[in-house]
């Protein structure tokens, strides 16, 4: 009862969303008229209201729910990227302006991203490796539903049963892994095994966390769309309905990086004299260089001879998780800063590009690059607005893509291996040509014959235009979110 | 005396057996049961490693929690399979062959 009591006021966030998310449930089974719309703003209300109560769980550094989850800095940053990504995704993307999701219920919808959202956060704030599992899977499922959610669809229907399949498996064999880890160290709370780790692990159990670390990788891979676990990314993207695929490439993957960090960061660190070393039974950090090398060299070749608009921004975000690993590999306090503010420039810079493929594939009914031609003269506005997007997933200053680039390059020099900021590098470039492809296809080439002027509705436009803000002011008020990142690591750090 | 080792032997062959379903099957029915296969591998280690070695029951509590999750996936999963089903008239993964490039 007293840990209830305690565990309560860092909690508001998923309890505030769970009272949304059933509420939604009940309006839409009830039938009554202008259900659609009260689902909706029930939806927003839910999140606006757990947007301040997430922020607010990270005042303090402990332990909830005796000891399944954790109310700590890390946490509140995560909480309010995930619920401020379900709340533009609402705002931005709705049923009217995706032809897609046209004539489909709207309170499953709803329903279903609110419970996504509640996965997210607990799969942010996870302490406790069967909390870890439960929260992965919770955010898998749901996301299976939304990706089949366009039920009549071949595409939609394969793209959800190769997300399903793969997801299962992977999954699978990462809890295989988790089962050995609680055999090898007796405990599944992620404190206990940095304690256990840190108390050196005797040299016969240093080859089984090794091969813990490869089985546990198999599901943080798959949520992060990594290399070798990727092979859904392409399919699920292409298949599901674009708002859906907008949402899966920026929220399940920051909550995936978010227990990527506290595993490998949490469990199996040391924290030596002033810097973070890998537990030195394990070399977890050559095997995640490794992922992350082979993730955005495939993300970007791959990218390369693509014209489907979402395959192509498919493949661009696998590269996006490589480059987003740096931060992890790094294994210091500004590498992990550097991937706080990597997944907060890339919240922006890639619901943006989503969000005017939509808008394109609403007016147009295609995501095929070669019809993008001519574009300029049709709709320039979006035209200006996707390069501005695109600039900013290729890093050009000075764009907030540029200062995510910036602080985990930096963080990489700083600590990790020359060659690795190199091949990093090498990748932008390669990355920059099929972005810079995209602006050709839209800005210079001429469409084969004329057609009308594409005349976008009010409330698209200004949605286009914050994310355009959102890409262009962050560097403004730089000092503020750079110390918002860092005052998220301090107290982690501490531990 | 049957002991731990027995036990994760038994667990080793089932996650084998599992992987090796789910590699080898074109039914999506079937892969399922691989995919079973996995999950209780990891179950019987959890519980043997809280019998035999832990002295603590969070193992025996984490597989009960794993059961849970398993049904509500496989009901998801097998959803899935049946829209499969309706849209082409077989359960065949070869069928899915839309989405590729």
């Amino acid at each position: 009862m007293q840990e209830i009591a305690r565990s309560l006021p860092h909690f508001g966030a998923e309890l505030v969303l769970t009272v949304a998310l059933l509420l939604v449930v009940l309006v839409d089974a009830s039938g009554m008229r202008g259900r659609n719309g009260l689902c909706r703003a029930l939806t927003v209300l839910g999140l606006l209201g757990a947007l301040p109560l997430g922020a607010v769980s990270g005042r303090v550094a402990d332990e909830i729910w005796s000891g399944m989850l954790v109310a700590d800095p890390l946490g509140a940053f995560f909480k309010v990227l995930l619920v401020a990504a379900s709340l533009l995704l609402v705002l931005a993307f709705t049923f009217r302006n995706s032809s897609e999701l046209h004539g489909l219920g709207h309170g499953e919808f709803y329903a279903l991203l609110l419970a996504v959202t509640i996965s997210n956060l607990l799969l942010a704030a996870a302490n406790d490796i069967a909390m870890l599992y439960l929260a992965l899977e919770m955010v898998s499922i749901t996301s299976y539903v939304m990706v089949a959610y366009l039920k009549g669809d071949r595409l939609s229907n394969e793209a959800s049963l190769k997300y399903v399949l793969f997801g299962a498996v992977s999954t699978g064999v990462m809890l295989y892994g988790l089962s050995l880890l609680y055999g090898l160290a007796g405990t599944t709370s992620i404190p206990a095994l940095r304690d256990f780790v840190a108390a050196g692990v005797p040299a016969e159990g240093r080859g089984a966390l090794y091969l813990i670390a490869l089985l546990t990788l198999a599901g943080f891979g798959f949520k992060t769309a990594s290399v070798p676990f990727h092979f859904w990314c392409p399919d699920v993207y292409q298949g599901a309905a674009t708002p859906v695929t907008a949402f899966l490439s920026v929220a399940p993957k920051a909550a995936g990086f978010a227990i990527l960090l506290r595993f490998f960061f949490g469990a199996l660190s040391t924290r030596g004299a002033g810097a973070w070393d890998y537990a030195w039974t394990i070399d977890w950090v050559q095997l995640l260089i490794a992922v992350s090398v082979a993730t955005m060299t495939l993300g970007n070749v791959a990218a390369l001879t693509q014209t489907n608009m979402k395959r192509l921004l498919a493949y661009s975000s696998i590269a996006h998780a490589g480059f987003l690993m740096m931060g992890v590999v790094a294994l210091s306090e500004n590498g992990a800063r550097g991937l706080l503010v990597y997944l907060f420039a890339y919240l922006f810079m890639n619901l943006g590009a989503f969000l005017v493929v939509t808008l394109i594939h609403h007016h147009e009914g295609t995501f095929d690059l070669r019809d993008y031609p001519g574009m300029h003269r049709r709709q320039p506005f979006l035209t200006v607005a996707m390069a501005i997007f695109l600039l900013s997933l290729m890093g050009i200053p000075p764009l907030v893509g540029f200062m995510g680039k910036l602080y985990v390059f930096a963080a990489i020099i700083e600590r990790g291996p020359a060659w690795y900021a190199v091949v990093a590098a090498v990748n932008a470039a390669v990355a920059a040509y099929y972005y810079a492809r995209i602006m050709k296809t839209m800005i210079i080439d001429e469409a084969a014959s004329e057609r009308p002027a594409i005349r976008l509705h009010g409330a698209d436009f200004a949605w286009v235009l914050i994310f355009v803000l959102g890409n262009v002011l962050p560097l403004f008020f730089w000092s503020a979110i750079e110390g918002w990142a860092r005052s998220s690591l301090a107290l982690y750090a501490r531990l | 005396m049957i002991g731990l080792q027995h036990y994760l032997l038994v667990s080793a062959a089932l996650f084998s057996l599992g992987i090796l379903g789910v590699l080898t099957r074109r039914n999506a029915v079937n892969v399922l049961m691989g995919i079973e296969l996995i999950l209780n591998s990891a179950n019987l280690n959890l519980v043997a490693f809280s019998r035999y070695g832990a002295g603590n029951l969070n193992g025996q509590l984490f597989a009960v929690f794993v059961i849970v999750i398993a049904a509500a996936e496989v009901a998801v999963a097998l959803a899935i399979v049946l829209t499969l089903y309706r849209l082409r008239r077989t359960p065949n993964l070869d069928a899915a062959d839309l989405l590729r490039g």
